[in-house]
């Protein structure tokens, strides 16, 4: 992984670039419609780097600054479901203003950012576990409150009628649209994972990991711990409703089944495999148990006589045991750094 | 005459009750073995299910069947513990933490796989007596629930105060390095507070299976309002959580009645509101524990 290191420009004017040539992309007359083959890589591929960008702002909270956020759906909901009602033009039986792509984008991770704070507020001076049982509250709260609202929300049924900027510009079908929705989606993702990564390597970061080691020695070193924890908490609350804005305009709509704890899970664990607080070892984490999630469902093509529902739950049961195993036998994952992460044996 | 907001005080003990006795188990985990168990409306569940197999399958009466819960629960739930959480005891409070949530996953879809998502209902005979004239009705099923969880709270009250194992689990739970100094064995300390828990937790799956019905997620679904009873009676405090269920559960009820009919399902906006107000308020909640970083 070091070979990346030497390269002479680091991801943030790489994503810089690659964010410019996909826009030329997207407004050229040009385009590449896929083979049809290749869809469900493709779909699976903007949930990887939705998923990612959510990761990426939880790696700094968990991974570095030792934060556990258990309900990172929370802030993905809040900032989708705020785009969607913000710029839905005359939906089903839900509030949509209409107003434009960009007002909802920021709007959402404005909201994001105010639930973030108000969660840090209240728990970021108390034991660790505590944030973890206010996240996983919240998280839940949240999606009763999309359902029981079904008249704001759409309820089960859903938010549809939202814009989608991506897909838009493109002509040339699904195919296409699939194609050019994953090229600025993977080059925000490139972004966004530099400029947490400058972060992350910058002494900001040396803070943070100390704060994660002993707090009470990075106070008497003189670092304001709480104030460190709660920018962190928001920076990670910003970023996955930006994924949550950005998942509602690629579907053209929102939905509770989009916001479950299924997402914190493949999140978290992807987090743990790959190694908490090593940027590039999370990403491939995340990648290794999506990539066990796509065979697992073509495995159930192959095996009929299980029923999808029953298939789903064996999943599951999967991964939560993957998390047993992993917390006790490997907590620092297969890139992560044990004595940094305070957990060798 | 009628007496104002009786019928939803009743409806409230009700709830407040299976809460309760979710809450106490999960607090007294919380206190003595010093980690936040997301299993454990898993344990909820198997009591649930085992209710069910034992009533409405083995045709037992609702005094056996309780007993057959207990035990049943009790073992199981210490069993689970000793091979999941005991080994890494050490471990912190997040390792336990993440632990405890990868097995509910197991247990809730292990049990979903072999049982099935569909409700199970437990067929036990329903008497109800009303009180027209004062503006309520009350069922049998209300009382059992009420009087089970408050003979339950007694029977722990007891156990706490009267007993050498009771007396020594609040000295543990106050100071687990001094218990040891005094030559209080620990690790038996745990097994019984696991087996306690968990028994408890089992009854509050009879409960529910009885009013409601057994199926796989009626102990997750408990779950956030366990916590938050908990942490509003006071992290750690099993008797801060009995009132702290209690409260919550007559709240909910009560706000329900007071609410617009438009917003009736609030009952989980109302666990939010609680929960962040305590926490920004009095985070020790009802008996001010002490829950700050350092």
């Amino acid at each position: 992984m070091s070979a990346i290191d030497d390269l002479p420009f680091d991801a943030v004017q790489a994503g810089v670039v690659l964010v410019i040539v996909a826009l030329v992309y997207l407004f050229s007359p040009f385009y590449v419609s896929p083979a049809g083959f290749t869809f469900i890589f493709l779909e699976v591929g903007v949930l990887f780097l939705l998923y990612a960008l959510i990761l990426i702002g939880l790696n700094l909270q968990f991974g570095h600054t030792g934060l556990v956020n258990f309900g990172p759906v929370a802030f993905f909901a809040v900032g989708g479901y705020t785009a969607a009602m913000l710029t839905a033009v005359d939906p089903f039986k839900a509030v949509g203003l209409a107003l434009p792509w960009p007002v909802g984008l920021v709007a959402a991770v404005l909201v994001a950012v105010a639930l973030g704070a108000l969660l840090g507020f209240s728990t970021l001076r108390l034991r660790d576990d505590f944030l973890a049982i206010v996240t996983l509250a919240v998280a839940e709260i949240i999606h009763g409150l999309i359902i029981t609202f079904r008249d704001v929300t759409g309820g089960s049924v859903g938010l549809g009628n939202v814009p989608r900027p991506i897909a838009a510009p493109v002509g040339g079908g699904g195919g296409a649209e699939l194609f050019a929705t994953v090229l600025v989606l993977g080059a925000l993702c490139v972004l966004a994972y530099g400029v947490f990564h400058r972060l992350s390597t910058a002494p900001y970061g040396r803070v943070l990991r100390a704060i994660r080691a002993d707090e009470q020695v990075a106070a008497t070193l003189g670092k304001r711990v709480f104030r460190y924890k709660l920018v962190v908490f928001v920076y990670g609350a910003a970023i996955a409703g930006l994924a949550g804005a950005l998942l509602v305009f690629y579907n053209g709509a929102a939905s509770a089944g989009f916001f479950t704890i299924d997402v914190t899970v493949i999140v978290w664990v992807g987090m743990l495999i790959g190694g908490a607080g090593n940027d590039r070892g999370v990403l491939a984490g995340l990648a290794i148990i999506m990539g066990f999630q796509l065979t697992t469902r073509f495995l159930n093509d192959v095996l009929p006589f299980i029923t999808q529902d029953q298939f789903a739950s064996v999943r599951l049961m999967l991964v939560g045991l993957l998390l047993m195993l992993i917390i006790k036998y490997r907590p620092e994952g297969l890139w992560g750094n044990a004595r940094e992460l305070g957990v060798e044996s | 005459m009628e007496i104002p907001l009786a019928q939803e005080l009743i409806f409230g003990l009700v709830i407040g009750s299976y809460i309760a006795l979710g809450a106490i188990g999960f607090t007294l985990i919380y206190g003595l073995v010093n980690m936040i168990n997301f299993a454990h409306g898993e344990f909820i569940t198997i009591g649930a299910f085992v209710g069910f197999l034992a009533i409405a399958e083995g045709g037992l009466s609702l005094p056996v069947a309780l007993l057959v819960v207990l035990v049943v629960t009790g073992v199981a739930g210490w069993a689970i513990a000793r091979v999941t959480f005991e080994p890494m005891n050490d471990a912190g409070a997040v390792p336990l933490l993440l632990m405890s949530i990868g097995l509910g996953l197991v247990l809730r879809n292990g049990l979903r796989t072999v049982a099935g998502a569909e409700r199970r209902h437990v067929p036990v005979p329903v008497e109800t007596f009303r009180f027209d004239e004062l503006g309520f009705f009350v069922t049998s099923q209300h009382l059992t629930i009420i009087g089970i969880t408050l003979l339950a709270v007694l029977v722990l009250h007891l156990f706490l105060t009267r007993t050498m194992l009771g007396v020594a689990m609040r000295a543990t739970a106050d100071n687990e390095d001094l218990a040891l100094v005094s030559g209080i064995d620990t690790r038996l300390i745990r097994n019984t507070v696991w087996v306690g828990a968990s028994a408890l937790a089992g009854i509050a799956g009879l409960m529910l299976a009885i009013s409601q019905s057994a199926n796989p997620n009626v102990g997750f679904g408990q779950l956030l309002l366990i916590l938050t009873a908990a942490i509003l009676g006071g992290a750690g405090s099993p008797y801060g959580a009995v009132a702290g269920a209690y409260l919550l559960g007559i709240g909910i009820t009560v706000s329900v009645a007071l609410l617009p009919s438009g917003l009736t399902a609030l009952s989980s906006t109302m666990a939010f509101v609680v929960l962040i107000v305590v926490l920004l308020v009095r985070p020790g909640g009802l008996v001010n524990a002490e829950v700050r970083a350092s």
